[in-house]
Parts: structure tokens; sequence; C-alpha cells
């Protein structure tokens, strides 16, 4: 069914996706940037900080994003990143 | 090889001519009794009559009659298009133990009197050519016998909507293999996405659902969903079939149980809600699908090939039914019968500016409305505005959008809309009795069974209904109300009127890819873009290619009964190929004289079927007749007449080009058109009663391909005005690709007409299609004012230059 689709769903507001909350443990990250490279949706992005081991640890660019596959845990050679739902309110 | 024994050879040809009047269809405007007269005097003529009809019973009797008693050995009737009669006088010759192929037409109807209707002396001199090129030809033809193909007794239904399912079911019932394909995930088609049907009102996935779910579990029927047709080769009864299985990255081991949209993180707008709801990246289009198994929509999930980065739905899944590692699949399929049952599309109303679809969110299509009426739909059936979700207390209708207007280049009309506004301003009623409806139209078409009591009804209901299309839509940018601005044209005053929400009523079009199909099946389009059927009254679902019948929209917009209706007409057709198991193929495939071939391997080459092969041990070639389609484009190449046609042989097509030019060639033309398209067109210019002038006389070959460069040569060494050649469009050939050769030819003959100084303007190449009237009437008429500037010089100088043609 070829339509063109340009409206917004009426149900948008409905769908709730769980939200993320993501942990970085800076100091053990290694900047190999493979969480950086591999997040399908583009959450992570490089920092300017440096960290004890003197490289640039990744930084949250849009959390909101998140869809909490935890393809970035998975691939941390470092055990430096994991995420959580949020709980909801 | 059939027909190489001549029954009477060395015996006295005896031709019986019939001059129908068809009441005054012909007779009309040529004089039928002259035409007898001169039929009688040509060489080989026994007897010569003219009879009113000459199809009717009566006049089919005298015939039979007449080859008993006067051991007539071949008969020429006089009448209408071959493409009509011929089968009809082709079994009377037969019932009167004639070798059907001793039978031939001359058209003087479609191709003489109709396009002649106010020119009598012209019309009557042309149909005396007529019957003479016939008599010329019928004195050289020889008997031939049909060889029998047999048929594969399994269908392949193109398409899942309901006039597919319908075919499919009726097929498999009957007893017979079905493979039904369909691209979408479900089958179902627009039907399903259909709130009410009309004009009873019917829920409409009610009563499909169960028909989907008897083809889904039919034991006859394969289901191909996900998947599309990518090649067809062969002929009528044996297609060789490949259908592209997309994967699906669900297994058949899915239980429909819901638990991975649950978990699936991905989200975007579902296709089968016009996009006015959500479905996840795992999905099932909606709740009745057939088959009933998930899918990945692979453009929005997150994994990509090869890498899995999110597993949520393969956790969720306990039936393990979830695959990333499918593959595209290609299934080949023997097929005996098609049916297309394609469908069509929605109009898209963004290309109308004015009614800022797309740009106001309250103005929807009625494709959208059906959407949010329908109870499984995104907003439960409460008809929302989109911009603030508020129920409205005023709707308008807007018919023929998309079709009916020349403006956007679709000039026929829909079919549906006007019905299904009707239906649509019944259901708001039937929720909101205080709602006010507007339907502006051009006309209410309400034509069938049941229709008009709905109109009434509605009209009954308080939905009121103004003559005249708003010129334009605009929005309140604050509330978000919009203005209908028009002219109401019963009452010949202005009107600007306030409404919630305007739905427009969007008509039917061709689907984008017919072009596709078209080109695979080898079918023809009308120029609405619709396929088109072999004959519109007495073949209307059969496609010009044996074995391929049509079902539905896709050959033009039509109402769910209608598609139901020739969806069974098409199974029956089909039905009845595979129940007879077996076809005969006309006996026009090559003729071989082993002793003029050198093996020069050139007929090979042009064959579109490669049912030629050239043996290089016993230096001859060898013919699959089973495979040949019949284009004759290999006797055209042949330099040495090794090869002709059977039934359109170099001397019976050299004995025509002679009759015509006998007398007063330097104002004829010489037209040579393919039976498929230009032909058909030439049919159809005289069915529509396009007027042309009279100089043109067409010979007819079953494919532009046919036409060897000597028949052209051949015309104008004796001396015609002009020739024309014309087959289908490059792309279109009924024979594959066999008009590319003419193209060659008229290239290669226009080269040698410059050399040789001639006016290559008398040579002229047309492609036209079946509908196409309009292009060969114009083009008859172009050549006319040509003919009339070339100069007896130029006439003395091409029958010089092409003389070694006479030969």
């Amino acid at each position: 069914m070829p339509l063109r689709i340009w409206r917004t769903p009426l149900d948008i507001e409905k769908v709730e996706l769980p939200e993320a909350e993501i942990h970085i443990d800076r100091d053990r990250c290694k900047g190999c940037g493979f969480c950086i490279e591999f997040c399908p949706t583009k959450v992570l992005e490089e920092s300017e900080e440096l960290n004890e081991r003197g490289v640039h640890p990744p930084e949250i660019a849009d959390e909101s994003k998140c869809v909490i596959c935890g393809f970035c845990t998975a691939v941390c050679p470092d055990f430096a990143i994991f995420v959580i739902e949020k709980a909801r309110e | 090889m059939g027909g190489e024994s001549t029954i009477e050879e060395g015996g006295e040809v005896r031709v019986g001519v019939y001059v129908c009047h068809c009441g005054l269809n012909i007779a009309g405007s040529v004089d039928c009794e002259e035409v007898t007269k001169f039929a009688g005097t040509l060489p080989h003529v026994v007897l010569s009559k003219d009879n009113r009809y000459t199809c009717s019973e009566q006049d089919q009797d005298l015939i039979k009659n007449d080859i008993r008693e006067n051991d007539l050995n071949r008969v020429v009737v006089a009448s209408c298009s071959p493409r009509l009669h011929e089968p009809t006088f082709r079994k009377v010759c037969e019932d009167a133990g004639l070798n059907k192929y001793l039978f031939e037409m001359a058209n003087i109807r479609e191709q003489c009197s109709w396009v002649h209707l106010r020119d009598r002396e012209a019309a009557t001199e042309k149909a005396k050519d007529l019957v003479k090129m016939a008599v010329a030809k019928a004195a050289l033809l020889q008997p031939s016998e049909e060889i029998e193909v047999p048929i594969n007794r399994s269908a392949l239904v193109i398409g899942g909507g309901v006039a597919g399912i319908q075919a499919a079911l009726d097929l498999a019932d009957t007893g017979y293999e079905v493979y039904l394909v369909e691209r979408e995930p479900s089958i179902g088609g627009r039907m399903a996405q259909i709130d009410k049907t009309f004009p009873t009102m019917d829920c409409s996935i009610c009563i499909l659902a169960p028909k989907m779910s008897d083809a889904g579990h039919h034991p006859n029927i394969e289901l191909l969903t996900n998947s599309e047709v990518v090649d067809v080769s062969g002929y009528i009864g044996n297609f060789r079939v490949k259908v592209l299985k997309k994967p699906r990255y669900v297994t058949d081991d899915c239980s429909a149980c819901g638990e991975c949209p649950e978990v699936c993180p991905v989200i975007a707008p579902n296709e089968f809600d016009a996009g006015l709801a959500l479905r996840h990246a795992i999905y099932t289009p909606f709740a009745q699908a057939v088959p009933s198994t998930y899918i990945i929509d692979m453009e929005n999930c997150l994994n990509k090939e090869g890498v899995i980065v999110c597993d949520k739905c393969i956790k969720a899944c306990d039936r393990e039914a979830i695959n990333f590692e499918m593959k595209p699949e290609t299934v080949e399929l023997e097929i005996g019968t098609i049916i297309v049952a394609t469908g069509a599309d929605v109009f898209d109303p963004s290309s109308l500016p004015d009614y800022g679809y797309g740009k106001h969110p309250d103005v929807i299509t009625s494709l959208e409305f059906e959407r949010l009426i329908n109870a499984g739909g995104p907003s439960g059936g409460h008809l929302i505005r989109p911009s603030d979700m508020q129920i409205p207390k005023r709707v308008a209708f807007i018919q023929c959008v998309g079709s009916r207007s020349e403006k956007n280049e679709r000039l026929y009309c829909s079919n549906v809309c006007c019905m299904n506004t009707i239906k649509d301003s019944l259901l708001i009623k039937e929720h909101w009795p205080d709602t006010e409806i507007y339907v502006f139209y051009i006309d209410i078409r309400a034509y069938g069974k049941g229709f008009e009591d709905l109109y009434r009804r509605a009209k009954g209901e308080g939905v009121r209904f103004v003559r005249g299309l708003p010129a334009e839509i605009l929005e309140d940018r604050v509330n978000h109300n919009l203005w209908l601005i028009g002219e109401n044209t019963l009452q010949n005053e202005l009107y600007k009127m306030n409404a919630d929400m305007v739905v427009l009523s969007v008509g039917l079009e061709p689907q984008k890819d017919s072009e596709i199909v078209q080109r695979l099946l080898t079918l023809s389009r009308t120029q609405d873009g619709f396929f088109m059927e072999a004959h519109p009254k007495l073949r209307p679902v059969d496609a010009a290619t044996g074995g391929i019948f049509f079902a539905g929209c896709a050959e033009g917009p039509k109402d769910i009964k209608d598609s139901v209706t020739q969806a069974s007409a098409a199974a029956a057709r089909s039905g009845i190929l595979m129940a007879k198991g077996k076809v005969t193929v006309e006996a026009i495939t090559p003729l071989y004289d082993p002793d003029k071939c050198t093996a020069c391997g050139l007929c090979t080459k042009v064959c579109p079927y490669n049912s030629i092969t050239l043996n290089k041990a016993t230096k001859q070639i060898e013919v699959v007749e089973a495979a040949c389609g019949g284009c004759g484009t290999c006797a055209a190449e042949c330099p040495f007449d090794a090869l002709t046609q059977n039934h359109f042989t170099d001397p019976q097509i050299l004995a025509q080009i002679d009759a015509v030019t006998e007398h007063g060639a330097e104002n004829k033309i010489v037209a040579f058109c393919c039976n498929w398209c230009a032909y058909a067109g030439a049919d159809f210019a005289g069915v529509s009663r396009m007027q042309y002038p009279p100089e043109a006389r067409i010979i007819r070959t079953m494919c532009s391909g046919r036409v060897s460069t000597k028949f052209v040569e051949r015309a104008f060494a004796r001396g015609a005005a002009a020739v024309l050649v014309a087959g289908c469009h490059p792309g279109d050939c009924h024979y594959i690709n066999a008009n590319y050769q003419t193209r060659r030819r008229v290239e290669l003959l226009w080269k040698r007409m410059e050399a040789n100084g001639l006016n290559k303007e008398r040579l002229q190449l047309l492609w036209a299609t079946a509908a196409e009237g309009e292009r060969i009437a114009t083009k008859i008429r172009e050549m006319h004012s040509l003919i009339e500037e070339v100069k007896p010089e130029e006439i003395e100088k091409a029958k010089k230059v092409f003389e070694r043609a006479l030969g």
C-alpha cells in the first residue's frame, strides 16, 4: 500500500515506550568508542573531558532517544556502561 | 510441421466471396452490391454474394451450402474485423469440411465504412481494394493443422485483494492448484481497510475475514505473501514464473500471541491505518491478517543485516519463531493460467494545492475516513478531526477528487466514490445524527442495484447535495475551521461555506508499478493506464495474451460486487482451459526450406522465444514449435527465403501488396499493422468513428517484426506513394521484443532511401497501442498531406531504386 504517510499518528501520546536511565562509569572507560559507534539510535557522543585513564569517555547526547536495547553494555569491553528502565511515576 | 501438404496442388482454386452489409454499418457508406459485382470479376472467384448479416445463422448456412455445392476451396468474407469474427467464419468453413486456414477476411467495416462515413465513392473503391487483397491472399492459402499444447493444471493469482481471493477460492474449489501471490504481509487488500460496504452497509472485514481465512487454509491454495512476481516466461498453459519471497524474519511457528510488539522499542506509522496510528517494528498489519504470522519491518528495526543489536523480541518469543537470518528466496512455479488481480491505487490529493491536503490537518481522504470511522481504527470508531480530536459538527464531502478531471489528467469516472460518500454520510448520521453534512458533486452516479435507494435514504436523513465542486479550501489558522469557496451551478450562485472537516472523495488510479506487470506478462493498457481486455464486450476478463485473465480493479475501477463477479468469471475462464488440459496453437509457426538455408543463424538471433537453434553439425536449423510465439520476425530476417511464416507467407503478403498497387498506386498508402496494437488501434479508430482520409490499405501481420524489408521495397517498386509500418510501442511488444527488429529494419530502409536520394518521409514508422486509434487516424491524415506532395518523378525514381524487389 504505497500511501504517502505525512500525519502525526493520532495515538502518538498513548504509546508508552520505556524511558532509559543510562549509567556511564567514566573512569573505567578506555575510549574505544564502540558504544558511540554501534548505538543504533545515536544516543552517545564523545565528551570533551579526560578521565583517569586519559581518554575521552562517552557522554549522553539525547537520553530520550535511547530504546534500552542494551547493545552498548554488550559491546563495552570494560563493563563501563549500562542502561536501566526509569521507574514510571 | 503443419501445412506442408498442399491438398489440391495444381488443382483449381475456387474462391467464394461474401460481402456483408452489416445492416447499414457497412452498406450505409459502401455500395455493397458494386463491391460484390467487382469481386465476381477477380481471378479464381467463382461466386460472389452480398448478405445483410453474414454472421447470422442463416447466412452461415448459406456459406456452408455454397462450399459443398460449388466446391469452393477458399472463402473470403468482407465484413468486420478478423479480430471479431474470424473465429466464427473459420468454424463455418470447418463445419463444411474446409480447412479453416483456407479462410480470409477483408475488414471493410472498422477500417473502411466506419472511418469514411461521408465519402461513399472513396469508401466503395477502398472496399473493392480490400476485397481484392483478400482474394489475392486467399488464392495462395494452404490448409494447416494446429499443434496441441498441454496445459498445466495450476493457476497463479497475482494480488490477494478480494478479487484475487475470490478467484483463488473458486479455482481451488474446482480442484486446481492455486498460488496466490500478495506483495503485502497479509491478503485482504483495500476491502480490509474499509469500514462498511455499500449499498447494504455490511461490515467490510466481517464479510471478508472468513474468505481470507478460507483462502489461508484451503488445501489447494498456496499463499505467498510478502512476495512479488519477478519473472514470467513461457506461454499459455506453460508459464514459468519466478516469485521472490521476501523474508518476514518470523517463522510459521508464530502463534500471533502478541508478546513481541509489547517489548519492541521501535515505533513507525501503520500503513494499514493510512498512517493515522502507530505500530512497532515487529507487527501484524491488522487483527484479522492472513497469515496471522507477525513480520519485522527491517527499514525500522534496530537490527541490520548480520548485526543483532536488539534481541528483545527474540527473548519475548516463547516459540522461538524469530529468525533474523532469514534470506529472500526465489520460488519457481510451473503455471497453466494466470489471473491478474493487482488492484488499484488511491489518488494522492496533495497534487491539488487548492484543496490543501497535506497542509490543513482536517482535510482528509475517504480512505482515512474509513480508518477513522472503523471501530478497529486509531480512534476506536470516533470520527474525530485530527487537529483537535473533537467530533466535527459540520462535515463536507468533495466528490471527483482525482476523477473526471482534465486538470490532473484523469478523465475517467472512478465508479465507487459517489456511493462510498453516500454510505459514509449515512454512517456519520447513524452515530451523530445532528451532524450537518454537505456533499459537493458534479453528478451523482447511483447506477447499481440498491444504489438509488441508498441515495434517497441519505437525502431523507438530511444530507445536503450541492452541485459544483469548491474551487478552494481555506483554513482558519486559529480554530482550524475550513472555508469552502465555489459555485453552486444549479442555483448560479457563489457559496462560501464553513466546515469542521472536509473529506476528499479520492478516485482510484492504476497501481504505480502496472508497467512492470504489463512488461512481465506482455499485456496492454488503455489510455487511463488500466489493463486492457481482449474485447470490451465479449471477452471482458481475458487478456489479449492467451492464458491470462483479469479480476478486479486492475482492469478498471469497480466496486466489491463487480470485483467479485469478475473474479469468478476469470476463474471460470481459466478453469475452462485447465479442464480441457490442452490448447491448440495457431498454425502460424515458421515454414522451413532446408535446401535454401545456408546456416547463417540470423533467425536464431532475432527469435524472441529462443525457439530456433542452429545445428552446426547438420548445418540446419531446428524449430521448437510449441515455444514459437508466431511473430514471424525470423521469416522477415532470413535473407535466403529459407524461412517463411505459415498463413503469412512471403508470396501471400506480396500478393496483397501487388493487389493494392495494381491500379492507382501513386495515390495509395500501403500500411503494415501488427495484429495486437496497430491493427487493433485501427479497429478502435473505426469503432470510435474517427474519420480519416481513404488512401491507406492495411495489411495485417501478427507482429510488425514480420515486415520484411522486401515488402516495403516491393511496395515502392510498384509505385506506392507511401508506406506505413505500425506496431506496438517499444517495450510493449506482444512478442517480447520483436518490434525492435522492426525499428532496425525501417532505419535500414531509411538509410537506403536517403543514400539513393529518395524522400525518406515516404516510409513512416508508428508505434500505437490498441487504445490509440487517434494516433493511427492522425498519422494517416499526416500521410495524406504527405502523398499529395509526392511528385510523379519521385515515384518513378523509387520504382527504379527498388526495381530488384520485383523479381
